[in-house]
């Protein structure tokens, strides 16, 4: 009786948690299975135990993507979100029209796909005749190929980034900002504090919240950093990564063991293990916000 | 005191000025890039736009012959069919099955519920790299490589989704809802008549998030069609792209281009709702 009455809702719930559990719990289920075999999509698959992960860690290329990665984050996690905390400053510091209409120019590359941007910028990085070499000529700076130079190649990349992704931060700090409410800088104002100050002892605190999503999924995007790199070093599944695999990201490394290698049991336990990297991260970034909680 | 007052008044002119300018570069470095573009396809053949960059398009028949050679002699305009169906059929699978689920989860109670949504609120913290490989092997063994319902279906149960429109649902007026039970209506006259009607604001601009983001995915389509037949259009970028394409700047670009327009043309008419929709997945993630 009770099941009959509840009957529309599951048949209303069906087709999303058909699909759900097909595309979503079953390739996580199985992803784990493969985990551990060794497979090539062909051949049965031949159980190896813990094979895939020690192949995975151990590997050259795993070290490299890894330790690319860490400089990556280190650099483009803090960096892009100061990039877009200023420009949302910025833009909230003017009122209407233009304000808008900053919001709109600093958005724009957002609207753009990613692999549009790792296009335009590649020709922008072109040795010689580049049009970034160009402007380096203006002030009479030597021309610099800054997808092979392996010296360059991360922050020429970094640099492609910060333009995607700083305006998608800002309209959500925006939004964080526009709930502040305007009698805390008022009362702030009275009592004699700095701009600076205010920014510090009022709009930061109180955008704690929006802050920490932002870097921890800043942090979980930049794990998982594919197009851009893929489409500026090489765009296949036999070449990627650049000159010596200095822009060489595990996302890559695992679609080139899956895609190029076929050996997907290997790239599953690749996903797993990246997946575990940003469990911890996260796991730990709310530890250290619930620690500052307390205090 | 007036001097005091002067010298206040100096200081937020200073802080103006260099506001002004600040935002005015920023500005120029943000657009730039798509302007340089623009100027590219439209520069008269044979004149290398990067070292003689202009600031504005010099010829129209040049730039709009591209597009047609583009568009006529290669395979970009199935591309761009190919997308947009890609885009609009995940967009109506995201819309209708989400907003059913979502009109039982914000407004009905029924047992397992909690798990069903605890689960699908779960994998919004699952990484996609983790189910993208097996994603992809199932995929291969439904036989849906490279196939349109291989590129759509499994992008459809979207959480985020999901998500976005239980937190629109829930403030529904229920009294209309239990007015029209007593009236008779059946479960899904009620969904499709009431419910969906006043969500018509959360599902537009799901659908124009959505439609940015099957427009610029590259990865699913990379791997899942791999045949020309069925690329896409950033599939088709990135060969005009490729290292070995032999094109020259201003064809890449008109390729580029092409594939800018529609989220370009979306930005242009849906702003608002484009930022509003993203502001609110961060507040709320």
């Amino acid at each position: 009786m009770n099941a009959r009455k509840h009957l529309p809702h599951y048949a209303m719930v069906l087709p999303f948690a058909a699909l759900f559990a097909t595309f979503f719990l079953y390739p996580i289920a199985s992803g784990f299975y493969y985990s551990f075999h060794s497979w090539n999509g062909a051949n049965p698959a031949v159980y190896v135990g813990l094979a895939n992960y020690q192949s995975v860690v151990s590997s050259r290329d795993f070290t490299r993507a890894m330790s690319n990665l860490m400089l990556y984050i280190a650099i483009t996690v803090p960096l892009g979100i100061s990039v877009a905390f200023g420009l949302a400053l910025l833009v909230d510091s003017f009122r209407g029209f233009w304000s808008n209409f900053f919001r709109s120019a600093f958005f724009l590359p957002v609207i753009l796909p990613a692999f549009l941007a790792a296009t335009i910028w590649r020709w922008m990085y072109a040795p010689n005749f580049g049009l970034v070499n160009m402007i380096l000529g203006w002030f009479d700076l030597p021309s610099v190929n800054f997808l092979n130079d392996t010296g360059t190649m991360l922050y020429a990349l970094i640099a492609v980034d910060i333009w995607v992704s700083a305006g998608f931060n800002m309209v959500i700090l925006l939004a964080g900002l526009k709930g502040i409410p305007r009698d805390l800088y008022e009362a702030a104002r009275l009592d004699g504090a700095s701009k600076l100050q205010q920014i510090r002892y009022i709009t930061i605190p109180m955008l704690a919240p929006v802050l920490f999503f932002v870097v921890t999924y800043g942090f979980i995007s930049a794990l998982q950093v594919f197009d851009v790199p893929w489409l500026l070093t090489g765009s296949s599944f036999t070449a990627y990564g650049g000159r010596r695999g200095a822009l060489l990201f595990p996302v890559m490394d695992m679609m080139g063991r899956a895609f190029g290698a076929v050996r997907f049991g290997e790239a599953a336990a690749y996903g797993f293990i990246l997946t575990l990297i940003i469990i911890l991260f996260t796991a730990a970034m709310f530890g250290l916000r619930a620690l500052r909680a307390r205090k | 005191m007036v001097t005091e007052h002067t010298a206040h008044n100096a200081d937020q002119i200073i802080w103006r000025v260099l506001k002004w300018v600040l935002a005015l570069c920023i500005a120029v470095v943000a657009v730039f890039p798509i302007w340089w573009m623009i100027n590219v396809v439209f520069s008269e053949p044979g004149v290398p736009v990067s070292i003689n960059p202009r600031l504005y398009p010099t010829s129209l028949s040049s730039g709009l012959s591209k597009i047609h050679m583009i568009l006529t002699e290669t395979d970009y305009l199935r591309a761009y069919w190919i997308t947009i169906a890609y885009a609009l059929l995940t967009i109506l699978g995201v819309l209708f099955i989400g907003s059913m689920a979502a009109f039982e989860f914000a407004l009905f109670d029924f047992p397992g519920k909690r798990l069903i949504f605890g689960l699908v609120m779960l994998s919004l913290m699952v990484p996609s790299v983790v189910t993208i490989i097996p994603t992809y092997l199932l995929v291969a063994e439904m036989g849906w490589l490279n196939t349109m319902q291989g590129l759509v279906v499994p992008g459809i149960a979207s959480a985020f989704g999901l998500f976005m429109l239980i937190q629109f649902m829930r403030s529904l007026p229920m009294e209309m809802i239990e007015a029209a039970r007593l009236d008779g209506a059946s479960h899904f006259r009620i969904y499709w008549h009431i419910a969906l009607p006043l969500s018509k604001n959360a599902m537009v601009t799901l659908a124009i998030l959505t439609f940015m983001k099957t427009w610029g995915n590259f990865t699913w389509p990379l791997i899942v069609a791999p045949k020309p037949d069925v690329f896409t259009v950033g599939q088709v970028v990135g060969l005009f792209n490729a290292p070995f394409s032999h094109q020259t700047v201003d064809v890449v670009m008109t390729a580029n281009l092409l594939a800018a327009l529609p989220p370009l043309i979306f930005f242009l008419i849906f702003q608002r709702k484009i930022v509003e929709g993203i502001a609110m997945s961060g507040s709320k993630g």
